[in-house]
């Protein structure tokens, strides 16, 4: 569930050929809101979820449903609108209900009414989303909700990762999601001054990871959500992976609520690479995290030449941020996915618009269009979040 | 009963329960409606014919008795004259 749509291969081609799906959204209140260069989804639970159902879900939780949905279906999984009953469930979602809480204070402090719509509560708390899913598809193992803003759904992915290789469930729906593309949300992270200004080339450019012209991020929404199973049940039924997690790191920073520091992510992608096992010069690709914003991307290309020393120069790194935006508690799911088709397709997604490459990001960061790259058979996903919490996965070729 | 048509209508549109199960025998657990779904349906009805159900007479068992509750309601806040 993604601005570049639903399924994931199609998602993916689009993104090889560098395709944005940044655009010019009209605010809602014209009186003093601002139009800005957002990556909104384009979404219709349509069957999915009944209508009966949608008047007690925020947008997050019926995208985050509509995914789990497409992904239960393409592992095979789904019998009679069921999943497997004994699977966990592990979401990342930074906010929540964004849109209601909107319309609450709305009422409360627009119209002077203390009427609240009585779903308010359940529909604002960052859980629902993990509960939905699992009431929806009659999963009854734990329902987790990780709420650490970049990193959330990196973290869901890497904990449930964890419970399976520590043999605490055999399967899990894990990934994450985020909606807060409503003014009231957006006029908040347009003060914080991160996000990207529309480029003179057009809205669809203005996201520029790693490019001396960036100007921040461009906020979007969606979802991903993604089956993990052990080896052994998956092989046992005779499923086809995608690809194979091997690692995961996690670290933050004890430094700053927003300013990254190149130590606490060199902690977590070395941390990821030694929970793997595997020898940093195997990894072939790394979808950065990278956000586009000016302080962010150099530090995180300094970490990289940390952790991989004379092997950061073999390494393709690209930030698909450029084409999606930055889907906060969504990133690391979608990324993850992107990662995991990466591997299966023997081929990379490009960071787009890196027309002019700030020398302070001095990798190659497969500027424009995607590139074959039969040979790769690891990759590294990396989220940093907003409080310092970092987290990386690693990836092995199935 | 003037208030029953556009309960009904209402459970049938919004809340789309069948048409079929719709009738003032109906309970409100036939109709499938749970707690919350049961006090959004309220909200819905107190925005619709500006009254508000005291606790005591928020609860019933059939739809005919909720109509009968709710027309109640609205001759109170009648003016009297």
């Amino acid at each position: 569930m993604t601005p570049h749509g639903q399924d994931p291969r199609d998602v993916f081609e689009r993104l090889f050929r560098g395709e944005s799906a940044v655009r010019m959204v009209r605010s809602g209140t014209p009186e003093f809101g601002s139009d800005l260069a957002l990556a909104p989804v384009d979404f219709d639970p349509g069957d999915t979820i009944p209508k009966v159902q949608r008047l007690f879900m925020a947008r997050s939780a019926q995208m985050a449903v509509v995914a789990a949905h497409g992904a239960i279906r393409s592992a095979g999984l789904l019998v009679e609108h069921r999943g497997p009953r004994d699977a966990g469930v592990y979401v990342g979602c930074a906010l929540g209900g964004a849109e209601t809480i909107q319309e609450g204070y709305r009422t409360y402090y627009d119209r002077k009414s203390r009427r609240y719509k009585p779903s308010t509560v359940p529909m604002i708390m960052a859980n629902a989303a993990a509960s939905h899913i699992s009431m929806t598809y009659e999963v009854q193992g734990p329902a987790h909700t990780y709420s650490i803003a970049c990193s959330s759904s990196t973290v869901a992915i890497g904990e449930a990762f964890r419970a399976i290789r520590d043999g605490y469930l055999e399967v899990a729906l894990a990934g994450g999601t985020e909606a807060m593309l409503n003014d009231g949300s957006v006029a908040a992270w347009e003060r914080l001054g991160v996000l990207a200004s529309e480029h003179p080339e057009g809205v669809h450019v203005s996201s520029r990871p790693f490019d001396a012209e960036r100007t921040g991020f461009v906020l979007g929404e969606g979802a991903a959500i993604l089956v993990i199973e052990s080896e052994d049940r998956a092989s046992a039924r005779g499923a086809s992976p995608v690809a194979e997690i091997v690692g995961y790191g996690s670290s933050s920073d004890a430094h700053n609520l927003i300013e990254p520091l190149a130590d606490g992510q060199v902690r977590a992608m070395r941390d990821g690479l030694l929970d793997s096992g595997i020898d940093p010069g195997e990894v072939g690709y790394i979808n950065a995290h990278a956000t586009g914003t000016p302080t962010g991307d150099p530090v995180e290309i300094d970490a990289i030449k940390r952790v991989f020393g004379a092997h950061a120069q073999r390494l393709a790194v690209s930030s698909t941020k450029s084409m999606h935006g930055h889907l906060v508690g969504a990133a690391g799911a979608v990324e993850c996915a992107i990662t995991a088709l990466a591997l299966s397709e023997g081929r990379i997604p490009p960071t787009a618009h890196l027309t002019t490459p700030d020398p302070a990001c001095d990798l190659d960061c497969v500027p424009g269009v995607g590139r074959e790259l039969p040979a790769l058979a690891v990759a590294m996903s990396n989220s940093f979040a907003f409080g310092g919490s970092n987290a990386s996965l690693v990836l092995r070729k199935a | 009963m003037s208030s029953y048509p556009f309960l009904a209508e209402v459970l049938a549109e919004k809340y789309d329960v069948e048409a079929q199960a719709i009738s003032p025998d109906a309970t409100m657990a036939e109709l499938g409606l749970d707690s919350l779904t049961l006090i959004e349906l309220l909200f819905d009805l107190e925005d619709e014919f500006g009254i508000e159900f005291p606790e005591e007479r928020a609860t019933f068992s059939t739809l005919g008795e909720a109509a009968a509750v709710i027309d109640d309601l609205v001759r109170a806040k009648e003016p009297t004259g």
